[in-house]
């Protein structure tokens, strides 16, 4: 590999894993807060993906979208905690199995949405105006909305982080993080806590969506990819924390990029490898929470 | 029969455990008392190999069990009764203990069900402990006497040769503080016996000997009555610092 | 043998007959064909469910891909009849107990150092690993396009192709299946994964060997949704990474739980209802979502299943 190119696998590697910390973020964010594994995480990404695309169609615009599209994943969150898990609360398996379901009903619908524009047929959002063209890097061009990608994912991460430790959400969040029972017993009301979190995780999903959405374009079976790769980060990273998002996204953006220039036959075995020997030696990951006992 | 020296157990900075010395003999009684945060729990604990330890070394009969898994040292004839009662909540007390029973022989046949005479030695069992008549209840049905009395069931199930028990009468009115105690003294005197108690009635009354544990450390050891006039002892209750 | 299990192994016997005669007993009616299709298959994923609940509802160990296992079995049954350039029943199925066996054990070995959460997201990822790899050997598999072709078993050179034959081979391993958990589900062993599952800790400081056990479930589950998976291949003469894709697992999970977690009839009566929905149901109605919204419906109304509700309700009436 030329210089150049392994320069550009490392951009590449970089908004991969830009967009990777943007979607495991939120499922990090509501397994440390819930202890829920949200299997539906990659659904949620997947709809904002369309909401993106139809609000891109009405309006014209991506950046409408970018707005729009989280805030339709945030208010289904709201309504989608206390309807189905806030009655299991405690039951933590079947908590993840109802969001299991709730994959299934989002998927198919979206499926089934012809007369939408969504539909099973391959789509794709074409890149924002203004983004939509390549710059000379390092003697070739590279894609301008790649570069995006890396700042709104490290601005995301700053803003999170002010967020995580300066506001008093976050601290509402660090605390719940730690012991939402005790939280609770303090006059916290944490099942609107619980709710407001499993909104944010959502609408972060959405968020996610769309920003990928001109890079992955959007077909069926996008959930699946998306979950698998959420997993995967949060997993090696650290369930429950940003900087657990941050270190696992910082390892398989990078990982996979290069793993499938290198060695495409063994890419996808090589994430999985990690994974496994995370979860088996460290299973709180890189720089999670300790979470064994549940 | 259990031969302890040096045993640590560090969790980060603090030292749990602090080198442990105990022996005892065969059919012993021995009570571990001490104040809270003592390191009475990481004691059994490591002793179970729950927690490993850091330093140290400790035999059952002869064997070291350091190397060994919890279920290798349970199959060594090490029995614990838990302070917080470790049951199988939605089966009934009988098919509790017949748990514990089927492994009685050493390894079992896997496909054949539970033998009549199984269940027959689980009830024994059951009204062994005084829970005659309760064998088809639920264990979570049980009351929280009858649970405790249920926990004892299992950790004698498999006739052991060594008996950890964990504050046996944590929790327990008086009736049922005496109605364990009675028990616990009634069991056969080939079984040897760790209590980790909090209560010194029923220390005194089951003890041959008593080990005081202080900051992870035996500070003093000797019979209930030498250990009830003990100074040193006073103080550690009382919180004075001790030279140890 | 007790009385009251000789009885009870009478009316299983006696069901079996009626189910295995079916397509004899039914000819007079229309859809007697398309329905002994429905039930052969309705047979044949009672088998891959009633695998994972050994896993999921009697040892407790939430498993989401189990699929692995049984696309495994399809793909080995596939392969072994293709490329030994024999249809024989003993080789195809052999080879696909063979290799989702050692899927399983190895997949299991990982796994079963993982508990609850943790252990689920680890099936997860594994089982993906084996999709993808079904997904880009594509010299083996025939990658994304499947493998197709595949022919029905023969036994000893009389041919199974025929679709009644076909019905009386998955219904004389049904039985055999069942017959064989419900061996393991009453014995010691059986008693011992549901101590596993109700409290691990206590099982070890009895003396139990608990990560044997879990491995020893894991690799009979993965086994027997092998043979089921094998069976599918000879139903549908095809197979592809979908048999060993998450929706897969999922849709075992949802005839688990719909069925009746920890019961022996749950699964086939959760095949049936699933089975049901995706067949028999006019297919303009939104499968998925109806399965989705029966799924969600029974977590957290009916979490017993329809066998425990059922047996509830029973218990209830008695009082």
């Amino acid at each position: 590999m030329t210089l150049e190119q392994a320069l550009q696998q490392a951009l590449n590697g970089l908004s991969f894993g830009a967009l990777l910390f943007v979607l495991a973020a939120g499922l990090s964010l509501i397994f440390g807060m819930m202890d829920v594994v949200n299997l539906a995480h990659g659904a949620f990404y997947m709809l904002g993906a369309y909401v993106a695309l139809s609000v891109t169609r009405i309006t014209g615009s991506f950046w409408i979208a970018l707005l729009v599209a989280p805030l339709v994943l945030g208010l289904l969150g709201l309504v989608i905690e206390p309807l189905l898990l806030r009655r299991l609360r405690g039951r933590h398996l079947d908590q993840v199995l109802v969001t299991i379901g709730l994959s299934l009903v989002i998927v198919d619908f979206i499926r089934l949405r012809d007369d939408w524009g969504w539909g099973a047929t391959v789509r794709s959002l074409p890149f924002p105006a203004g983004l939509d063209h390549s710059i000379p890097i390092a003697g070739s061009d590279y894609p301008v909305y790649r570069l995006f990608v890396i700042g709104f994912g490290i601005a995301l991460a700053v803003v999170l982080a002010l967020v995580h430790r300066r506001s008093r959400i976050g601290a509402l969040v660090r605390a719940g993080v730690g012991d939402a029972q005790m939280l609770s017993a303090l006059g916290v009301d944490t099942d609107r806590l619980f709710t407001v979190t499993f909104a944010i995780g959502a609408a972060l999903a959405g968020l996610a969506g769309v920003i990928a959405a001109p890079v992955f374009g959007l077909q069926p079976g996008m959930d699946t990819d998306a979950l698998i790769y959420s997993l995967i980060v949060v997993v090696i990273g650290g369930l429950g924390s940003l900087g657990g998002a941050v270190a696992g996204s910082a390892v398989v953006g990078p990982g996979d990029t290069f793993g499938k220039v290198l060695v495409p036959q063994f890419a996808l075995a090589l994430i999985f490898a990690i994974m496994a020997l995370v979860l088996l030696f460290r299973p709180t990951g890189l720089l999670g929470r300790i979470r064994i006992g549940r | 029969m259990i031969e302890i020296h040096g045993l640590a157990r560090d969790f980060g900075g603090i030292r749990a455990l602090a080198g442990v010395d105990l022996v005892v003999a065969e059919g012993e009684r021995r009570a571990i008392i001490g104040p809270n945060g003592a390191g009475k729990s990481t004691f059994f604990n490591v002793i179970t190999g729950e927690l490993r330890a850091t330093s140290g070394t400790m035999c059952l009969a002869g064997t070291d069990l350091a190397p060994l898994t919890v279920w290798q040292r349970a199959r060594l004839g090490l029995a614990r009764m838990y302070q917080r009662n470790e049951l199988f909540d939605p089966l009934s007390a009988r098919d509790n203990v017949v748990l514990a029973l089927t492994l009685r022989g050493g390894a079992y046949r896997p496909l054949r069900s539970p033998t009549r005479a199984e269940q027959a030695g689980a009830d024994a069992i059951l009204d062994q402990v005084g829970l005659a008549g309760r064998e088809a209840t639920p264990a979570q049905a049980l009351s929280h006497g009858e649970r405790r009395q249920l926990e004892l069931a299992l950790a004698l199930a498999r006739r052991p040769r060594v008996l950890l028990l964990d504050e046996p009468t944590a929790g327990m009115s008086p009736a049922e503080t005496e109605r364990i105690t009675r028990l616990i003294a009634s069991l056969d005197r080939s079984l040897t016996l760790l209590i980790v108690e909090h209560d010194m009635d029923v220390v005194f009354r089951l003890a041959d000997r008593v080990t005081v544990l202080h900051e992870g450390r035996a500070i003093v050891e000797g019979t209930p009555d030498e250990i009830r006039g003990d100074t040193q002892v006073h103080d550690v209750y009382l919180g004075k610092a001790v030279e140890a | 043998m007790r009385r009251a299990t000789l009885v009870r192994l009478g009316v299983v016997l006696a069901f079996w007959l009626l189910l295995v005669t079916f397509p004899q007993w039914s000819a007079e009616w229309a859809s007697s064909r398309y329905a002994a299709g429905i039930i052969r298959q309705i047979l044949i994923f009672a088998i891959f469910a009633s695998s994972l609940n050994l896993l999921v509802g009697y040892g407790g160990l939430p498993s989401l891909g189990h699929a692995a296992f049984f696309g495994g079995g399809a793909y080995a049954a596939a392969i072994a009849a293709q490329r030994l350039g024999t249809d024989e029943l003993v080789v195809s199925m052999g080879a696909a107990i063979l290799g989702s066996a050692l899927l399983a054990l190895v997949i299991g070995f990982l796994a079963v150092r993982a508990v609850g959460i943790f252990f689920l997201m680890l099936t997860l990822a594994l089982a993906q690993m084996v999709f993808a790899i079904a997904f880009q050997a594509t010299d083996l598999t025939g990658g994304s396009n499947g493998f197709s072709g595949v022919h029905r078993p023969t036994v000893f050179g009389a041919d199974l192709g025929a679709a009644s034959d076909l019905y009386v081979l998955v219904s004389v391993v049904f039985l055999l299946v069942v017959l064989l958990l419900w061996r393991v589900t009453t014995s010691s062993y059986g008693q011992a994964l549901v101590g596993v599952r109700e409290n691990e800790r206590r099982m070890r400081a009895l003396g139990y060997d608990t990560r044997t056990l879990k491995l020893s479930a894991f690799t009979l589950a993965g086994t027997l949704a092998g043979v089921a998976g094998a069976l599918a291949a000879y139903e549908f003469r095809f197979v592809s990474p979908n048999d060993v894709a998450l929706g897969t697992s999922v849709t075992g999970f949802v005839m688990v739980l719909v069925g009746g977690a920890g019961t022996l009839v749950g699964p086939f009566v959760g095949a049936a209802v699933v089975l049901v929905i995706e067949r028999v149901l006019p297919s303009q109605l939104p499968i998925q979502t109806l399965l989705g919204i029966v799924f969600i419906l029974f977590v957290v109304f009916a979490r017993q299943g329809i066998v425990g509700a059922a047996r509830a309700l029973a218990g209830r009436v008695r009082a």
